[in-house]
């Protein structure tokens, strides 16, 4: 029987979701690329042009709606993960239930960001929940929902995120083999800084990972910050929708996600810079 | 000056006992090895004196202190894992001076302690290496050096070797013996490798379900044991009763019970053909240095080792006489 | 005791009640309360100051049964779903087997790749995509919107799978090739029945995140192919909020879900589900 070299079976094998992806995902992002640019674009003339980027830096709307999609990244990243990293380490201990509740914590996964929203609306909305359990005790609880500092977009994205940085993260935490954490103890260390010192450097990939898709969830998202945030400013994403569907601005939509995947990209290097010192240290590949 | 006390020690894991209530004393300086098979008690012995496992009852005392209420980083204990445990993202240097850190010892004065410590261990080339950069016996000395740097009140090794090859086991082994009784630090060793035991130990604790069996010096242990346990732990025995030694023309009585049971070392066999011998070799078994001869004496197996070098390898079927260089051991308390 | 040394949390019991309590608040509460909203009596309505509502009626969920639109989408959100869920699993299987088991050049760069759509946002990929779509007569259309799904669900299952066939041992396929099974034969009766809980979770998942999956089949679809969050969308994003509409079918979306969800859980381990989810 003839065999195939190996290189080629791969080949073969990947192909399927290789050109798939290809097909629906790289080359869409390559049009939208060469179209902020006016290259290539739907109802433009062709002739390459920065017209879409002087439009989205000329515009006070936009400029702000960058920052603010920054501020919705950086923001409710940061509050779920220092609501995980504690999560994750209490669900490590052995207690009573520690299996329901290992299932039960990650149950916002599977909620729909747009539930998520509804939930924050029906708690802590003018007249939410909240309000009326709070006011009778005499606190009066500030505006959340449609906020300048988009606090509900924030509790209702984190509340998504939690549940997946923890999972991260306690995966992470949970591949450190216990005598690593007992030999820092025999040697001195107190739980506290043994974990500083040993569990958090090399959990390190994991929580930084977490930290890059919540990151990048948070930039894009859509539908939460347009149900629970500020009328001004509007996110990078729904200026992009509202371009898009509504004034048929191409060009500039492309600009747009080519400005928003450009700072992913930022973060996504950064973090290979974070991680590469430890996968030297470790060798063990960090995935 | 480190003594340790264990007073009364117990530990059960829900219904099943990891340690029956026990005594021991291990004196300054001295080199003690728990032996024992897998599931014997030893490493919960050894973590509950570094404080990682607790006791339920009964107490430990360190230099007549009370270690109960101290957590491990409290208690001064060099502890040398089986896996290492060595920190994948410092370096070796940085392994070693993490105890010094920890007690807050000036960067300097750590820093030299840490190079004399890996100069011990012949590692100071090494010291700004990752621990996965090295190979299993540089990273065995690594977590030694570690353990030691600290000047711990008691070294505590969990079969430490047991992770690498023989060659480079009993190379290690000597290393780690001449380092003890250099440093004078009390160490308790457990392994269930009975020549590690005897190689190493001042004092060996035989160990099983939980209880120690029998203990002594190691040539006591292996010459003149107790108990069947032991004997047959530390290295390989024929266990027959005295009915059947009588079988064996010693010329001395044997000591002990009539009815009871006695240990021969198959070394302790002489094998000599002879055309009427009582005896028949069953089967052999060439190890190099020596032979080893299953022979049937008037229905009752021994093993018999002869290391004479240049004598003839006796085959299958031989008649031969067997003569007994000691007396047989007497074992107390077995039928 | 709970002192000594922190190794020992003698007293777990304080952990329990920790995470029950704040559970209660973060998860239950929120249920609670949207499972209030659907019960309304529309006659009574809720208003502050209300802690609960002054009455219960079944009124909405009448109306969601009776409504078509919503058993409609509730059909719809199942059949994009499972074929999401077929065409996903399909294009997995192969790659994720290549990536798992085959050397070959450049296997840092293809994982990446396939990584990447977890990495781009999600509303950058429709967006893009409807650009083709229009030109492919794609836009708007059931398939549009199977396609564009399976761009976001296809790393996830391809990771997943990924995982867990180099969970198996090469000895285990070294084995079976010398006693003269196939490379047909090997899948099937080796690969496939050990990768089976990887397969059956990363399926599981992969239809719940077809069946929430809102931003993509937004764009691409609507208004004209109606899932379950797009008509959600529509009660909550609209002039006038129908919260107690919204509730009711809050819960025909999460209901099925959950079941699903929790299926997969006790399949799929936690490691193989973060490493689906892009821990990179």
């Amino acid at each position: 029987m003839r065999r195939l070299p190996q290189g080629v079976v791969a080949a073969l094998l990947v192909l399927p979701s290789g050109g798939y992806l290809a097909l629906f995902f790289g080359l869409p992002l390559l049009l939208a690329f060469l179209g902020s640019f006016g290259l290539y674009a739907r109802g433009g003339d062709g002739g390459f042009t920065l017209r879409h980027y002087a439009d989205l830096f000329g515009t006070q709307a936009y400029r702000d709606g960058l920052v603010f999609s920054t501020y919705l990244a950086i923001v409710p990243t940061l509050v779920s993960l220092a609501i995980s990293l504690p999560l994750a380490m209490g669900l490590a201990q052995t207690f009573p239930g520690r299996k329901l509740f290992n299932a039960l914590y990650k149950v916002p996964l599977v909620v729909p960001g747009i539930v998520a929203a509804f939930i924050v609306m029906t708690l802590f909305d003018r007249g939410g929940l909240a309000a009326r359990l709070l006011t009778p005790i005499g606190i009066d609880l500030p505006k959340i929902v449609r906020d300048d500092w988009a606090v509900g977009v924030i509790i209702a994205t984190a509340w998504k995120a939690v549940p997946f940085m923890t999972l991260i993260i306690g995966g992470s935490l949970g591949a450190i083999q216990k005598d690593i954490i007992l030999a820092a103890r025999t040697l001195g260390a107190t739980p506290l800084t043994a974990f500083w010192r040993i569990q958090i450097p090399l959990a390190l990939p994991g929580i930084t990972a977490a930290f890059l898709l919540t990151f990048i969830g948070g930039m894009g998202a859509f539908a939460v910050p347009n149900l629970l945030g500020p009328v001004y400013p509007l996110p990078l994403s729904v200026h992009m929708y509202v371009n898009a569907f509504e004034r048929n601005n191409w060009g500039l939509v492309a600009a747009m996600g080519t400005m928003l995947s450009l700072i992913s990209v930022l973060v996504l290097l950064a973090y290979y810079r974070t991680t590469r010192s430890l996968r030297t240290a470790y060798g063990g590949e960090v995935r | 000056m480190s003594q340790i006390t264990l007073t009364g020690i117990a530990k059960a894991y829900g219904t099943s006992v990891a340690i029956a209530p026990m005594d021991l004393t291990v004196a300054d300086g001295e080199f003690l090895t728990l032996l024992g098979p897998s599931g014997c008690g030893k490493t919960t012995l050894m973590r509950m004196i570094a404080g990682i496992t607790l006791p339920d009852q009964g107490a430990i005392r360190i230099n007549g202190r009370d270690m109960a209420a101290l957590p491990p980083e409290k208690r001064n204990v060099g502890l040398v894992f089986q896996s290492y445990a060595l920190f994948p993202h410092m370096t070796v240097a940085a392994n070693v001076g993490f105890g010094l850190k920890m007690r807050g010892i000036a960067r300097d004065a750590a820093a030299e302690r840490v190079r004399a410590a890996l100069a011990l261990v012949d590692l100071e080339p090494l010291a700004a290496r990752y621990p996965r950069e090295l190979s299993g016996g540089q990273q065995q000395r690594v977590a030694l050096a570690r353990a030691i740097v600290i000047e711990p009140d008691v070294l505590l090794l969990d079969e430490p070797l047991s992770n690498l090859d023989a060659k480079l086991r009993e190379h290690l082994r000597e290393d780690l013996r001449n380092l003890q009784q250099r440093l004078r630090v009390t160490a308790i060793y457990v392994t269930h490798d009975q020549a590690e035991a005897m190689a190493l130990a001042d004092r060996i604790i035989v160990m099983d379900k939980g209880r120690i069996v029998e203990e002594g010096a190691p040539v006591d242990l292996y010459r003149a044991p107790q108990t069947r346990f032991a004997a047959e732990f530390l290295g390989q025995t024929n266990v027959v009763a005295v009915t059947a030694a009588g079988l064996l023309p010693w010329n001395t009585g044997v000591a002990g019970p009539a009815d009871g049971m006695v240990s021969i070392r198959p070394e302790d066999i002489a094998v000599t053909p002879a055309l009427d011998g009582a005896g028949r070799v069953l089967s052999l078994t060439f190890l190099g240095p020596a032979v080893e001869y299953r022979i049937d004496i008037g229905g009752t197996v021994l093993r018999a080792r002869d290391s004479g070098t240049g004598t003839a390898i006796l085959p299958q079927g031989t008649q031969v006489d067997l003569t007994l260089r000691v007396p047989p051991h007497p074992l107390q308390g077995v039928a | 005791m709970t002192a000594r040394s922190g190794l020992h949390p003698s007293d777990g019991r304080w952990i329990t009640v920790g995470l029950g309590a704040s559970l209660l608040i973060a998860l239950g509460l929120p249920l609670i309360v949207a499972l209030l909203w659907s019960f309304m009596d529309p006659a009574t309505g809720w208003f502050a100051p209300d802690i609960l509502p002054p009455s219960y009626a079944l009124d909405h969920w009448e109306w969601a049964a009776r409504n078509g639109d919503i058993a409609q989408a509730l059909l719809l959100s199942v059949g994009i779903g499972l074929a999401v869920t077929a065409l996903t699993a399909l294009l997995a299987l192969p790659t994720a087997y290549a990536l798992a088991k085959l050397p070959f050049a450049m296997k840092r760069a293809v994982e990446l790749f396939i990584l990447a759509p977890l990495i781009v946002p999600g509303i950058i990929v429709a967006v893009g995509i409807g650009t083709i779509f229009f030109r492919l007569d794609l836009a708007f259309s059931i398939p549009g919107v199977i396609l564009v799904q399976t761009v976001g669900t296809l790393p996830f299952m391809i990771r997943v799978l990924a995982a867990t066939i180099e969970a198996i041992p090469n000895d285990l396929i070294n084995a079976a090739r010398s006693l003269g099974a196939g490379p047909a034969a090997v899948a099937r009766h080796i690969l496939i029945p050990l990768a089976w809980p990887g397969f059956v979770a990363g399926g599981l998942l992969t239809f719940i995140s077809s069946f929430e999956e809102f931003e993509k089949t937004f764009i691409i679809g609507s208004p004209f192919v109606q899932t379950l969050p797009v008509i959600l969308w529509g009660y909550l994003g609209g002039r006038v909020m129908v919260f107690p509409t919204a509730a009711v079918v809050t819960f025909i979306l999460l209901v099925p879900m959950l079941i699903v969800f929790f299926l997969a859980e006790r399949v799929l381990r936690d490691d193989v589900m973060a490493a689906g989810m892009g821990k990179l």
